[in-house]
């Protein structure tokens, strides 16, 4: 190439393509050839005219299409941005607050369960127990109200006895009269609260009988309850656990899958801005191409009138300019078949997304309420058995205190009778020695009431024993029944309040992930609809660079010829020379990367695929 | 709302600084090249100028040393965003007035940190 201005090789190319004081770029001042007409120009020329125009109609085709795609990556990364925050709205509600405290809330309800059917059962055998001895008491004390009935009885024939002594005694005997008066009167009172204790005894008897068969019929069904929740507990919540991580992994994936088509927009965006590279390197391959026309044309010529080290000189430069811009233009195709590559990925990649999975998570959500509610009725429904069988309870044994009044009453009754008794003995004893030898049948009546007073005595010791005993299951089953109460269930009540706001916070996120899923649905088939248009636009930009394989095979074929007819042009040229000839007009990185390479005969740099753009650097 | 310009002459870089930056929230100008950027700085007030350094009519280095000696100006953040990476273009544009330099392809997340850390 030959040069207007005696500067360095690197300012001198420099100035040829500087841009003028308005900024406009010019192409670099050559030695014009020889006037020629056209006819004459070498057919080379003419081919590398054609490849310059041939990279600009490229350049023009290519920057259409390039905006296109750009702007739809753009929009795709709109709306996976969209479909990501969707997404992590979903994840976040099944990891939250709401549903996360379903899990340890199912486990304390069915601990609240347990205790409650444990407490209860553990009530009902008591309570049972307490009938049973109940009932033993209540058979003592018929036995007692029995040899009190055979008291009251022999009372009555002491009484007969001693009216009949008094008739026969007369006036004699009418310090005996007050006694047998007494006596009547006693032996009626007697007959009459034995007769009372035997009848609330029997319909206690009665009633407990009924208690008993209540609470037998119950211990079963309350054991196999108890059983079944201790069982079922830890597989109910090992249950729920396995649903809900399966319900979570749901949009955990499709999150992850998001986020990874969401890199792969960043990355197509990033290589997108590489067009601009690409860009410059085909406007300074066309800008290439004259210089290397003229070198070319020179090469030619020269063996007619320039020396020979001259004519193989610019031949030199002339292979050297036609290799460099064989490796650029190979570069840029490289680069381009990289982006296309990187966007049919990324689009495949988005119509491979489905939501399809995420629809299932709404209706995940309402099973797993589902379950619990079933779990909350199951217990609501143990809950109204318990105050059904606790209401009979209650009737029956929870009556106890007329029980308890009629033994007490009975027990102080008995030892006024034995005071009673014993006075009448004591008077009977008296009246009977003040009559002397009148008074033996007296004195027999007295022994008869002596005897029944130290019977009567023996019996009111083992009523009171008997009272004690009553006392203490009374008090027993009193605590018992408060297993019953309102109050003992609190914590279970507390259990399901808490669980039935679970329920209302699951049934809330099942519509919410419904709602999200839809918007994700329709977001997703946008980000379709613009990948299939994308995809045609890059069939598009792939068939506006074959242009690209034309000009190639062009200087390729140029190259092919020069090498053959001049076989010194490959080792003709100073490697470092070309390249600070060159590389003074290339702006990018990437075309001085390649410009080394193709003068040093090395492999062409390989397309690094962009992933995200560069930082910035503050000054 | 903070106002930016952005000046290339390639129209898919052009249009995707401005996607960014508005997706940011910023209002975004832009400019064909050189000249056309320092009319609409002159016509205008910018919080911040991003401009390419290789364009027609009037290079980036020409366009920040120009819009330095507009009024008000004097310390507005100027962003080099370009292809080149050499230190002396580096250094050029410090001298001229720049603020930082990206080399192309730019980072959309970087580009908007940094806007929201210059641009106050």
């Amino acid at each position: 190439m030959t040069v207007k201005h005696p500067k360095s090789a690197r300012t001198t190319m420099a100035a040829q393509t500087a841009q003028t004081a308005t900024g406009v770029k010019t192409a670099p001042s050559v030695t014009p050839p020889p006037t020629t007409t056209t006819k004459s120009v070498p057919a080379p020329l003419r081919l590398l005219d054609k490849s310059s125009k041939d990279l600009t109609l490229l350049a023009r085709a290519s920057e259409t299409e390039i905006d296109a795609i750009a702007r739809a990556f753009q929009e795709l990364a709109g709306q996976s941005t969209v479909i990501l925050g969707l997404a992590s709205a979903i994840v976040d509600c099944i990891e939250g607050e709401g549903i996360r405290s379903v899990l340890p809330q199912v486990s304390c309800l069915g601990t609240a369960a347990m205790l409650f059917v444990a407490e209860r059962l553990k009530a009902t055998v008591g309570i049972l127990d307490t009938v049973t001895t109940e009932t033993k008491l209540l058979k003592h004390l018929s036995i007692i109200t029995a040899s009190q009935s055979t008291i009251a009885l022999k009372t009555r024939v002491l009484t007969m006895l001693t009216n009949v002594e008094v008739g026969r005694l007369g006036t004699t005997g009418s310090g005996f009269q007050h006694l047998a008066v007494e006596l009547s009167r006693f032996s009626q009172s007697l007959s009459e609260d034995t007769e009372e204790l035997v009848l609330h005894t029997e319909a206690r008897r009665h009633a407990i009988e009924i208690t008993r068969r209540v609470l037998t019929g119950q211990l079963p069904h309350l054991r196999e309850e108890f059983a079944r929740i201790e069982t079922s507990l830890a597989e109910d919540v090992r249950e729920l656990e396995s649903g809900f991580n399966a319900l979570l992994a749901i949009p955990t994936q499709f999150r992850s899958a998001v986020q990874d088509i969401a890199a792969q927009i960043t990355g197509v965006v990033a290589a997108i801005q590489s067009h601009d590279i690409t860009r410059q390197q085909i406007e300074h391959v066309q800008e290439a191409l004259p210089l290397v026309e003229a070198s070319l044309s020179a090469g030619s010529k020269s063996r007619a009138t320039l020396a020979r080290a001259a004519a193989a000189q610019d031949r030199a430069r002339a292979y050297a300019g036609l290799t460099v811009q064989i490796y650029q233009l190979q570069s840029i195709k490289a680069t381009v078949a990289g982006w296309t590559s990187q966007v049919k990925s990324c689009i495949q990649g988005l119509l491979d997304i489905g939501g399809s999975g995420l629809v299932g998570i709404s209706p995940l959500v309402l099973e797993q309420e589902r379950e619990v509610s079933s779990k909350l009725a199951h217990i609501e429904l143990l809950e109204r058995e318990s105050v059904e069988y606790s209401a009979k309870i209650r009737t029956t044994v929870g009556s106890h205190s007329s029980l308890v009044q009629l033994v007490q009453r009975h027990v102080e009754k008995s030892r006024d009778v034995r005071q009673v008794l014993h006075l009448l003995s004591i008077n009977s004893i008296i009246e009977a020695s003040r009559l002397g030898d009148h008074a033996n049948a007296i004195l027999e009546i007295g022994n008869g009431i002596s005897d029944l007073s130290s019977e009567w005595s023996k019996i009111t010791d083992q009523s009171e024993l008997a009272m004690q005993e009553i006392l203490r299951l009374v008090e027993q089953t009193r605590i018992l029944l408060e297993t019953f109460s309102e109050d003992g269930d609190e914590r279970l009540r507390s259990a399901q309040d808490e669980t039935r706001t679970c329920l209302v916070g699951l049934r809330a996120a099942a519509e919410f992930a419904a709602r999200q899923t839809s918007d994700i649905q329709n977001a997703t088939r946008r980000m379709q609809t613009v990948s299939a248009g994308v995809g045609r636009t890059c069939d598009l930009l792939v068939e506006a660079y074959r242009h690209l394989d034309t000009v190639l095979e062009t200087l390729e074929a140029k190259r092919r010829q020069l090498e053959t007819a001049y076989p010194e042009v490959r080792r003709g040229y100073d490697p470092q020379g070309m390249e600070s000839l060159f590389s003074a007009s290339y702006t990018t990185e990437t075309e001085r990367e390649v410009l080394h390479a193709a003068l040093n005969g090395k492999a062409l740099p390989e397309f690094q695929k962009p992933s995200v753009g560069n930082d910035v650097e503050l000054f | 709302m903070k106002r930016i310009l952005s000046v290339d002459d390639s129209a898919s870089i052009r249009q995707m600084v401005a996607f960014t930056l508005r997706g940011a929230g910023y209002d975004v100008t832009v400019a064909v090249d050189g000249v056309d950027g320092l009319s609409k700085a002159g016509s205008a007030r910018f919080d911040m100028v991003i401009t390419d350094l290789n364009m027609p009519n009037m290079d980036g280095i020409q366009l920040i040393a120009a819009i330095r000696k507009l009024p008000g100006y004097s310390f507005v953040p100027i962003l080099m965003l370009t292809t080149e990476s050499q230190v002396e273009k580096k250094d050029a544009g410090r001298k001229a007035g720049a603020t930082g330099w990206i080399v192309k392809p730019f980072g959309a997340d970087q580009l908007v940190s940094v806007a929201q850390k210059l641009v106050k």
